[in-house]
């Protein structure tokens, strides 16, 4: 059964005893229990890193040499420690970098983050997201592949040339080199960014230039448009001179026509007049002639 | 997958390695516990430690220094970046074992 409550004081009296190396095997038994009260913690947070795509490697418990060794080194105590158990992720750049950081703040609400590439720590260089689940703080290593390569190197030449290369000791020309390295690389990444920044601002011209081709082609088609309505123009003006006569003509006809129908009219009074006239001559010529036959018998 | 190390610093080698199923992790904690106590008692201070990793690849890409030398781990970073290929060039005046 793994104890998961602790006092206090109950790890910081352990811590006392590692940090002074008078430490006994019971000790060890009640820091491997509190060790494994960080199991739960962890494996939420690597839960969560693993939905969201990324490959973490995760460090189930420090070791206690390292514990030992940090509890020596630094004023902290054991129940301040924020490393007991965690994970360590490798990105591309430093933009990725701090995408993926931006991220752990949104999945991790209230993380601490501890940026060591504006103040390395000994050259160190790299960004700590602490995220804590049910009061166990879980430490997320983030590191671009040069701060990788260049924490690798430091750690290796702490182990096998003198433990505090690490923490700015070693000979000089050790000290010299991981310091110029350190410098280099964040002189590479501050590369990476500003190239970073100028290949965004040109995506950015880029579409926006796209927009500009896409109003330009608007713009192109009503220009022709008014082109074509500009060349038409004299011809339209002809037209219309042709269509004002042609009204004037047609204004003409109607008023031909106008006229036209009052002759007709009045010619048809005339007829009609006329016929009268005539079929009263005739009703009066047979009224003769019958008279001038009735005289002859 | 899980794996646990135990670590000689000053040597810079592995001592023991040993790799467990994600479902075994009480085993590998107890194991890890079994190789401290041992140390313990011996008086070897060796680090021990448990690590978890998607495979072997991907736990010795992020832990190249358990698994590479010095002089590896440089050449490594030579490859990749100009500035460690120069230092190695000059010379690091420095023997690594």
């Amino acid at each position: 059964m793994i104890k998961n409550a602790f006092s206090k004081t109950q790890i910081d009296r352990l811590g006392d005893r590692l940090k002074g190396g008078s430490h006994t095997e019971s000790d060890l038994r009640l820091l491997d229990d509190y060790r494994r009260s960080f199991g739960e913690a962890y494996e939420a947070v690597v839960r969560t890193l693993r939905q969201r795509g990324e490959v973490p490697t995760g460090r189930l418990a420090k070791s206690t040499v390292s514990i030992a060794e940090k509890l020596r080194r630094e004023s902290i105590r054991l129940s301040q420690m924020q490393d007991i158990a965690g994970c360590r992720i490798v990105v591309g750049n430093v933009v990725e970098q701090e995408q993926l950081v931006a991220s752990l703040k949104t999945d991790f609400p209230g993380a601490t983050l501890i940026d060591r590439r504006d103040n390395p720590s000994f050259g160190y260089r790299a960004i700590h997201v602490i995220a804590v689940i049910s009061g166990k703080p879980i430490e997320i290593q983030v590191r671009s592949s040069l701060q990788h390569m260049w924490a690798e190197v430091s750690e290796k030449s702490s182990d096998v040339l003198d433990p505090t290369i690490k923490y700015g000791g070693g000979s000089d020309v050790w000290r010299n080199f991981l310091t110029v390295t350190s410098e280099s690389v964040a002189a590479c990444e501050e590369l990476e960014k500003e190239g970073n920044a100028f290949y965004e601002r040109v995506k950015k011209t880029v579409a926006e230039l796209a927009a500009h081709e896409e109003l330009e082609k608007k713009a192109n088609a009503i220009y022709e448009t008014a082109k074509k309505a500009d060349a038409a123009l004299p011809e339209l003006h002809e037209f219309g001179h042709e269509l004002q006569e042609l009204r004037a003509s047609l204004e003409g006809l109607k008023g031909d026509l106008e006229g036209h129908e009052q002759v007709n009219q009045e010619t048809r009074r005339k007829l009609v007049r006329l016929r009268n006239v005539i079929a009263d001559l005739l009703s009066r010529a047979i009224s003769d002639l019958d008279k001038l036959k009735g005289e002859k018998q | 997958m899980i794996f646990l190390i135990e670590y000689n610093r000053s040597q810079g080698r592995i001592v023991t390695f040993r790799d467990f199923d994600d479902s075994q992790r009480r085993e590998a904690e107890d194991a890890r516990l079994g190789i401290e106590l041992d140390l313990n008692r011996k008086g070897i201070d060796h680090e021990v430690v448990l690590l978890e990793a998607a495979s072997k690849d991907a736990l010795h890409r992020t832990h190249q220094r358990y698994f590479a030398d010095l002089t590896g781990l440089l050449k490594s970073a030579g490859g990749q970046n100009e500035w460690a290929g120069r230092w190695e060039e000059k010379g690091s005046g420095v023997d690594s074992r």
